[in-house]
């Protein structure tokens, strides 16, 4: 009783602490005016990239090598999962739910994975990216993987393809980001190595960012279905 | 106003969410919760103009989330326990 009296004590001194610091910070809109970067990117953002969505062309182009790290992390965090639950073992459920479920899924699929690929591809135009986009594909595995049992997962994409396709979206990220250098300016530079910036609010404009969200919604998709397959198929009941 | 009466709801309900996930005692009633303060905060990011976090926010919290956090507690719980 005690110790969650003084619990709550400690609670309410550092959330007035908080609120305090809060208070004090800046709102964005008065930062705007002042921040040099924020002011570059809005008026010179889409001449710079050819991506009319700024959030993107962020991403993508100016911090791109953030992007890459935050790949790294899922990466890392797919391998140390499989590297756990690692069995040769086959699926397990043969089952799933009832035909009247799998009918409706099959009927839901096609579009669901149409959804995620223009999340993908579109990224640079409209709200979305590689992100977004992979894991709407993570999601449908997912689906695929309840309502069919992982016996059908395992005969759709096993998982040496999504392996497969997990690194071959790292390795083509780092290659698109490697042309920069080849082409004599920064690693992940793209108009200025030579990337057409096309018409912006087309689908080939942005340079490499249309490429560069499709590696990474790739890996993100294949990351995401690793880590769940991996954690469904070894049932220990 | 009408839209900053939206707003108001909706933060309420994000509060209540979040409480209840922290307060409730059986696990899967707090990973549905959040899942339920994923979508509001979706949907005030739509209403604060930004629509590339939300759609993230909506598929990783409310989706991708739910399904990893249920497979963990059904492969971490016991089966007699009803958690």
């Amino acid at each position: 009783m005690i110790r969650k009296s003084v619990a709550l004590v400690i609670l309410a001194i550092l959330g007035l602490l908080v609120m305090g610091g809060l208070a004090e910070l800046p709102l964005p809109a008065e930062r705007m005016s002042e921040s040099v970067t924020s002011r570059h990117i809005l008026s010179e953002g889409v001449s710079d990239t050819g991506a009319v969505n700024l959030v993107t062309a962020v991403l993508f182009d100016y911090r791109g090598f953030d992007t890459l790290g935050e790949a790294t992390v899922i990466f890392a965090a797919a391998a140390g999962v499989v590297l756990l639950f690692f069995r040769h073992d086959l699926p397990t459920s043969r089952l799933g739910l009832s035909s009247l479920a799998k009918r409706s899924i099959m009927v839901l699929a096609p579009f669901v994975f149409v959804t995620g690929l223009y999340i993908v591809m579109f990224g640079h135009v409209t709200p979305g990216g590689g992100f977004q986009g992979g894991v709407v594909w993570a999601t449908l595995t997912i689906l695929l993987c309840i309502v069919y049992g992982t016996a059908f997962e395992w005969r759709f994409i096993n998982t040496r393809t999504k392996t497969l396709l997990e690194s071959l979206g790292a390795i083509a990220f780092i290659l698109l980001g490697l042309v920069g250098i080849y082409r004599g300016d920064f690693f992940l530079s793209n108009i200025a190595a030579g990337f057409r910036a096309g018409v912006p609010g087309e689908l080939t404009s942005g340079g490499a960012i249309p490429l560069l969200n499709l590696a990474i919604g790739l890996k993100v998709a294949a990351g995401l279905a690793l880590i769940f397959y991996n954690m469904v198929k070894k049932d220990v009941g | 106003m009408h839209e900053s009466m939206l707003t108001g709801i909706l933060l309420v309900f994000l509060l209540v969410t979040a409480v209840f996930a922290v307060a409730t005692r059986y696990v899967l009633h707090a990973v549905l919760s959040l899942s339920i303060f994923g979508i509001l905060l979706s949907v005030l990011f739509v209403m604060y103009q930004a629509p590339d976090v939300a759609m993230a926010e909506a598929v990783v919290g409310a989706g991708l989330m739910t399904a990893l956090f249920v497979v963990t507690i059904s492969k971490t719980t016991n089966r007699d326990d009803s958690a």
